[in-house]
């Protein structure tokens, strides 16, 4: 008897984007979805979205850590023996699924980009390997099938009136052996480079700090927000870490990437390949870039950016 | 004093990796190197024991052929390296490794402390460490980018989406760290030469005790397909003023 398909998410968005999938693997493999609720924060509609049944974690004080709920998802999926789990490839996440999967003695897609289920019943999971230069897919052949999802793979399902079903609360988890000792937030950050519309890339053609202006510009004159390529952000600390795309930073799917001296080594334009327009500015005709751009003009981005803006302030009549 | 094992990757040069025709990605003929995550994991204990003394033991798991990485990881810093290998061992998926890992720790080899890189330069499945740390009983802290030790407690830094978290744990525990938790070592000459005069010890299958079944199967390995237009215009008004109008023509902008 198959008992259904787990969606696991600490983050609103993640859980209602999971959702989308799980429906799709329950239809084709029945059994009902069953959202299980990670985070500290309330659920988000999860039975509007498309949960049939709802699992809420029960947290411990500000000592203990997310992870702590390891055992008690253990307990509860060996219990319930559902088909798959999916889980939202968070950092936490990450580790949650792992040491789930290890405790089930089962396998794990890591940070999928694509699942499609095979008439065999077995979900075929995509993931990016060799840093963004191959994709790998892969199949889990011992059950729970397992896969962590990247944020943003799917869309949110689409909320559908009048839907509820029964939460049940997961018990208090054992008390964790790793303690929190301190929580640093990130400080609140202005502009979203992952949801943008626009997203305005600066790389390290860009001579000085003050240079920035020059992409704020462009970005502000199409409704953009300013990205960078991970030295920017990590060797010259000109833009917040949160601001880089690639492999190991922001994914993004943009209508239109515009590179401004960007030289587009794999790791980088790994993150930009779901945008739907590449522009590529660079003054070296053989920077890779241009090989994965749709527009591209081979230039000094000096002489290049302040006319682009003055050009599109004409044509956008701004 | 801790006995610290830090877990490496010999893992395939992704530089290395080119598409066939057929969008096939072939491994036949390309290079091997430490797995980038794991120099930062061996840096880190190297820099550990230079603090508290102890020891280092480098372990990995793979085939005959990775003789070449245990001179390597052992001119980082470790005092020996355990080899688990097989040549059956050339694919092997994160849940094998980490039993492997677990039965041959958990036999032959003490400890206070593991470490491993967040995850392989390679796959990149971040499951070994955490994975590892369930099999052995022992509580694990990922993505660490600071490592204190007092006596047999350890502080970590995960630095995590929403922020740094501080977290506390007794040792025996498993630390997967990121790269920015230190910048490895270059071995010089003299690395080297001591490197080849370190003990390596030596692990067939049949001696890490038990099964170890593949639970994910690989049903296709593709290059990534990065098609696009590549229409070039020139570097003078005319061409800016193409590029506007094909912009607006293809409605990414208003
Ligand atoms: C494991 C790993 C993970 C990584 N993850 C990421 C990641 O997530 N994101 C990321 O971005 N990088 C990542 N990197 C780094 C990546 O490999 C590249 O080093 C980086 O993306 C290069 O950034 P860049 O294009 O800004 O700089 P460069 O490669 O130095 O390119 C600068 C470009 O600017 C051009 N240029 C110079 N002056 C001008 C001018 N006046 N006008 C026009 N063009 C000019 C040059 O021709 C050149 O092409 C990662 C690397 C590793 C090993």
């Amino acid at each position: 008897m198959m008992a259904g398909i787990w969606v696991v998410a600490e983050h609103a968005d993640t859980a209602l984007e999971l959702l989308t999938p799980a429906r799709q693997v329950a239809d084709s493999l029945g059994g009902p979805v069953v959202a299980v609720w990670l985070g500290r924060q309330e659920a988000p509609p999860l039975f509007a979205h498309g949960a049939d049944e709802v699992l809420v974690c029960t947290h411990g004080g500000d000592d203990q850590p997310l992870e702590a709920q390891v055992p008690v998802l253990v307990a509860e999926a060996l219990q319930a023996q559902p088909e798959a789990i999916l889980v939202g490839a968070s950092l936490r996440g990450r580790e949650v699924a792992a040491r789930m999967a290890a405790a089930l003695g089962t396998g794990l897609g890591s940070s999928c980009v694509a699942l499609r289920v095979r008439t065999d019943g077995l979900v075929e999971m995509d993931r990016l390997v060799f840093g963004g230069r191959a994709v790998q897919t892969v199949v889990c052949t011992t059950r729970p099938q397992m896969a962590t999802v990247a944020p943003r793979t799917f869309s949110p399902a689409p909320p559908v009136e009048g839907r509820s079903g029964t939460v049940r609360t997961l018990p208090a988890p054992p008390p964790s052996p790793v303690t929190v000792v301190e929580r640093k937030p990130k400080p609140a950050v202005s502009g979203d480079v992952a949801g943008a519309r626009v997203v305005v890339c600066v790389g390290r053609g860009m001579e000085r700090e003050e240079d920035l202006e020059m992409a704020r510009r462009l970005a502000d004159i199409l409704g953009g927000e300013v990205g960078c390529t991970r030295p920017i952000a990590e060797e010259y600390h000109w833009l917040p870490e949160h601001t880089y795309i690639g492999l190991s930073g922001q994914q993004v799917k943009p209508e239109l990437y515009i590179g401004i001296g960007v030289s587009g080594q794999i790791q980088h334009v790994i993150g930009i390949t779901d945008a739907r327009v590449i522009v590529a500015i660079n003054r070296d005709e053989k920077a890779p870039i241009f090989e994965m751009s749709d527009f591209g003009i081979v230039g000094d981005l000096y002489q290049v950016v302040p006319r682009l803006v003055d050009e599109l302030t004409r044509a956008l009549g701004k | 004093m801790p006995d610290i094992i830090t877990c490496f990757k010999w893992a395939v040069d992704e530089a290395d990796i080119r598409p066939q025709a057929s969008g096939e990605v072939a491994l036949d003929r390309v290079g091997y190197k430490i797995s980038e995550y794991d120099r930062n994991a061996l840096e880190a204990a190297a820099q550990l024991k230079e603090a508290h003394g102890g020891s280092v033991t480098a372990i990995t798991v793979a085939t005959p052929a990775a003789k070449k990485g245990l001179k390597d990881a052992l001119s980082r810093g470790p005092d020996r390296a355990c080899f688990v290998n097989d040549a059956a061992f050339d694919a092997l998926e994160p849940a094998q490794t980490a039993a492997l890992l677990a039965g041959v720790i958990r036999d032959r080899l003490p400890f206070d402390l593991i470490l491993c890189g967040e995850g392989s330069s390679d796959l990149y499945a971040q499951q070994v460490g955490p994975r590892l740390a369930q099999e052995l009983g022992i509580p694990c802290v990922t993505y660490v980018n600071r490592i204190t030790l007092e006596g047999s407690t350890l502080l970590a830094e995960r630095k995590l989406e929403d922020g740094i978290e501080v977290v506390k744990v007794e040792l025996p525990a498993l630390v997967t760290v990121l790269p920015d938790i230190n910048t490895p070592r270059i071995p010089g000459l003299k690395d080297t030469l001591e490197a080849s005069k370190k003990p390596v010890q030596s692990v067939g299958p049949g001696e890490a005790g038990g099964e170890f079944p593949a639970r994910l199967q690989t049903v296709a390995l593709r290059a990534t397909s990065m098609e696009r237009r590549c229409v070039r215009f020139p570097a003078d008004d005319a061409g800016i003023r193409e590029l506007v109008e094909a912009l607006r023509k293809s409605g990414a902008i208003g």
